[in-house]
């Protein structure tokens, strides 16, 4: 019965595994080459899955036509962040920030209160118009202060500095997505019929999603190999000064690839909701982020390839420690699953944070 | 009695030896020179002297401790300083703060309080002369002042012997003239063994060292007095008759 | 160890900070909750700064020390109510508080602090919905349907004290913890434990060469600021609210509080966190008023000007303005 139930779950876990793969490469990829851990990941994940909704319920359609969609909105996000946020801190040509004048603060702190003074007098039936004036204030401001400072610094921002952008980067994205649909959890409903292999029952949603996870895989993996652009990218992976050297432009590829990260990690929300068309809901990304990084460290965190065959060990893995918590009286197996997410991402960096599988 | 014995040293990176069956002695207050073209070796000895990274195979022995297997903080409390080829001052600290951390944390490091160890930096300061720069952050200094307070640092941590990475890498000549002669004199008043890494043999000739060790693919070629080694047939193959197609290598 | 006094200067415009606070506070009638909220933000950040602000390393799981410290004073009124303790209870959930937290941080540390920047803030990012899911998978303390100790609480002290300990003496206590946490950061600062964190900020490497046990002074920064956060859950939340949910303790949006006051007011600073709290306090409690809900969402485009523009914040600019003037010996 047991061995039966395990079975059968561990099949789920392996379609859902490649699904979790790929939805791990661009985090992995944007590692691998700007040394950058995405900390705001799952919230890349969320939108994915919001694009994917939002054009199921307001035309019908398929998510696997939003596949395109998504990827090119999360080629634009990432571009958007990389020169708005990312690059004076890590660009290799150094397109820093010089120190500040206190004139720019004293402005800029003026600006703000002038427009919090103005909206406190407009009544209350105008917050979101106001609310969008000032977030669209702030960027101003932001990048009008880029403008004037930006000059050159020679050292490099610490890790620190990306660490906490890109965590900011995704409470943008979760908090703009939370103000636009509200924070309830949504869902649809795709069914274009089930496969039954006698263990369990795979819907034709999930093996199309497995599908198109590894379709996704391979063609990254053909981009890298047979392409003069993947090769470049590659060749910054290996030596960025090297590559310098070889006329490869560094600065560029730093933005192709994080672009390129977070058009495959906006895709793979779309491939998750053929998986789990519910729970959908602005605050949805954070386990994603944290399944993720078990994968990717899994898989040695720098390496996309790694991370694919990370996120198969993880489905099988999930899904089987579900299936014997659910043994268990007295437990919640779901939540139980996620700790033990949590506590499998602490051994295997305690055992080898360079990653358990060997994969180049 | 010697002050550090390598014995039978080598380590590995993957299929590469970098340092290979390794032997070698550094004696007390001695100035001695670790020569080898790039890619010798001679950083990764250095490395597996202070303990960034572990020896594969042999032993190392310091002030008849065996230190194979200390981590690189037990070592320097032993008393084995180091300085860096490109500066590693802690750039938003003081001058002052810098070397008074040298002193904290160093060889004396347990009964030095934070106020002995500002003493101490202020001491240091006066011998490489950087009496007007004591209470400025570090990052804001040239890169020869920032190789002092690096010098000053290291010294503060009381070593016995000090280990200097290029000491005068990228230096012009008369710089590399009065550098010379301060590490012969902290040599001489510190009473400390200097070993320095040198890329080319002639700098060693300059008066900073008395004998020296030459590397080459990772091995010990000789070990020997400067002024035989600079005539030694070994050593000016290495440097000036390698076969073209080896000299890559 | 002790250094001589002058290096403690420091410590009185904080003092001077907190000191007028409180007083406004008391004198002012009806605007006690808004000052105990201002504590609360300047305390979570003074706790935060001695580990982010001394050592570089960002803990993104920090709210789950929080969170075990609300469980330590919970767990304590919960079950021991009716044993005839009086306020004895209190300081046992105070220290309980301190034990869960320095576990946690223990536990956490072992794993995470060998490793090195960003691995260490993977490590961290999981802890505090790894928490969460324990108590909810495993129903430890009730799962998650929490505890709820009101009727403990006005059991154990009667109605009129146990209304003065959530309504008045949490608040004093979140006070009392701020500038307990200003205390040790300024005690960090002058001796060789923020000697150490420096240099291992500045270049781990490095440090280590010069002699510095990496690991055990990162430890000793990284328990420090768990159990000031244990404390501050154990009076802000526990003692407060009388109640405690695991969805609500260990909401990662209190970490990014954390994270925007001490950017706000620099990290590393003695006086950034106050400075910061205040800000962020004020502008948070307005927002509210005319913008409710988008408190978040204006503060994280701040986070990343503040990185990129001004990494050194409101005291660390200001710091550099009073270099050389006799205000220098008082503002770090």
């Amino acid at each position: 019965m047991i061995f039966e139930q395990l079975s059968g779950n561990l099949l789920q876990g392996l379609v859902l595994g490649s699904v979790y793969g790929m939805a791990t490469m661009g985090l992995s990829l944007i590692f691998g080459v700007l040394q950058v851990v995405n900390v705001g990941h799952g919230a890349f994940i969320m939108v994915g899955a919001f694009t994917s909704l939002m054009m199921f319920q307001a035309a019908g359609v398929p998510p696997v036509l939003a596949i395109p969609v998504a990827f090119a909105i999360g080629m634009a996000l990432g571009m958007l962040f990389y020169f708005g946020a990312l690059k004076p801190l890590v660009s290799p040509s150094g397109s820093g920030i010089k120190s500040l004048d206190m004139r720019a603060v004293g402005m800029g702190a003026g600006i703000l209160v002038a427009l919090l003074v103005v909206m406190r007098f407009l009544s209350a039936a105008f917050k979101l118009h106001f609310a969008i004036t000032l977030f669209v204030a702030i960027i101003f401001l932001y990048g009008f202060l880029l403008y004037i400072y930006g000059g050159r610094r020679q050292d490099k921002a610490p890790e620190l500095a990306t660490l906490l952008v890109t965590f900011s980067i995704g409470v943008i994205l979760e908090e703009s997505v939370k103000q636009l649909f509200t924070s309830e959890a949504r869902g649809f409903n795709w069914a274009i019929g089930k496969l039954d292999l006698g263990v369990t029952v795979l819907p034709y949603t999930k093996l199309i999603a497995s599908f198109g996870s590894l379709t996704i895989a391979v063609l990254l993996y053909l981009w890298f190999r047979k392409t003069r652009a993947g090769m470049a990218m590659r060749s910054v992976v290996e030596d960025d000064v090297g590559a310098r050297v070889c006329g490869v432009n560094v600065d560029w590829q730093y933005a192709l690839s994080f672009s390129l990260g977070i058009g495959l990690t906006v895709t793979s929300g779309v491939l998750l909701t053929m998986f789990i068309p519910v729970g959908i809901n602005p605050y949805m990304g954070g386990p994603y982020t944290l399944k993720s990084f078990v994968i990717a460290v899994l898989g040695g965190l720098a390496s996309p390839y790694g991370a694919f065959f990370g996120g198969l060990v993880f489905g099988l893995v999930e899904n089987g420690s579900y299936t014997l918590f659910a043994q268990f009286q007295g437990l919640e197996p779901f939540a139980m699953t996620r700790f033990f997410s949590f506590v499998m991402l602490l051994v295997i960096l305690l055992l080898r944070p360079t990653g358990l599988l060997k994969v180049k | 009695m010697s002050l550090l014995r390598v014995e039978n040293v080598t380590k590995r990176f993957g299929g590469l030896v970098a340092v290979d069956d390794m032997s070698f002695e550094i004696r007390h207050g001695e100035l001695m020179a670790i020569v080898g073209p790039n890619g010798a070796g001679k950083t990764t000895m250095f490395n597996l002297i202070n303990g960034v990274f572990p020896a594969d195979e042999g032993r190392i022995i310091f002030e008849d401790v065996d230190v194979t297997r200390y981590p690189a903080y037990k070592r320097a409390h032993l008393g084995i300083g180091r300085t860096f080829q490109i500066p590693r001052p802690f750039a938003s600290a003081t001058v002052r703060e810098n070397i008074a951390i040298g002193g904290m944390f160093g060889a004396a490091g347990s009964e030095i309080s934070v106020d002995r160890a500002m003493e101490l930096a202020d001491h240091y300061i006066d011998i490489i002369g950087l009496k007007e720069h004591r209470d400025k952050p570090a990052g804001g200094l040239t890169p020869v002042e920032k190789k002092l307070v690096e010098i000053a640092r290291a010294l503060a941590m009381k070593p016995r012997l000090l280990l200097m990475d290029e000491a005068m890498a990228g230096m012009n000549p008369k710089d590399i003239d009065e550098m010379v002669a301060f590490i012969r004199e902290i040599r001489d008043t510190e009473g400390i063994a200097i070993v320095s890494m040198v890329e080319h043999i002639m700098r060693a000739v300059a008066g900073l060292a008395e004998r020296v060790i030459v590397m080459h693919q990772g091995a010990l070629l000789v070990d020997e007095p400067t002024q035989e080694a600079l005539s030694d047939p070994r050593v000016i193959e290495v440097y000036l008759g390698q076969p073209p197609e080896e000299a890559h290598a | 160890m002790m250094r001589p006094v002058r290096a403690y200067y420091p410590i009185l415009p904080v003092l001077i900070g907190y000191g007028i606070l409180f007083g406004i506070g008391q004198m002012v009638p009806g605007k006690w909750q808004l000052i105990s909220q201002l504590a609360f933000f300047c305390a979570l950040g003074q706790a935060f700064n001695l580990f982010m602000g001394m050592t570089g390393y960002v803990d993104f799981g920090y709210v789950a020390f929080l969170g075990v410290g609300t469980y330590g004073m919970a767990v304590s009124i919960y079950y021991l109510f009716d044993k005839g303790l009086g306020l004895t209870m209190i300081v046992i959930g105070m220290i309980l508080a301190a034990v869960f937290s320095t576990l946690l941080s223990l536990a956490v540390g072992a794993v995470a602090l060998r490793l090195r920047g960003a691995y260490f803030a993977i490590a961290t990012i999981g802890v505090n919905e790894g928490f969460r899911f324990l108590i909810e998978g495993a129903r430890i303390w009730n799962g998650s349907d929490g505890m709820i100790f009101s009727r403990h609480m006005k059991t154990a002290f009667g109605r009129e004290t146990a209304m003065a300990l959530s309504m008045k003496w949490a608040d004093v206590i979140v006070f009392g913890v701020a500038f307990l946490a200003a205390v040790m950061t300024l005690l960090y600062m002058r001796n060789k434990v923020g000697y150490a964190l420096t240099a291992l900020r500045e270049d781990e490497d490095a440090a280590k060469v010069m002699g510095i046990n990496v690991t055990r002074y990162k430890l000793i920064a990284f328990i420090t600021s768990a159990i000031l956060a244990g404390l501050l859950g154990a009076s802000a939340w526990a003692l407060k609210l009388t109640y405690v949910y695991p969805t609500d303790v260990f909401a990662i949006h209190y970490t990014v509080e954390a994270i925007i006051i001490v950017l706000l007011g620099g990290a590393g600073t003695l006086l950034g966190p106050i400075v910061g709290g205040l800000i962020y306090g004020v502008s948070k409690y307005y927002l509210a008023i005319v913008l409710p809900g988008f408190q978040l969402m204006i503060f994280a485009p701040i986070i990343i000007m503040i990185i990129v523009l001004f990494p050194e914040g409101t005291v660390g600019i200001l710091k550099k303005r009073v270099f050389g003037t006799p205000l220098e010996k008082f503002i770090i």
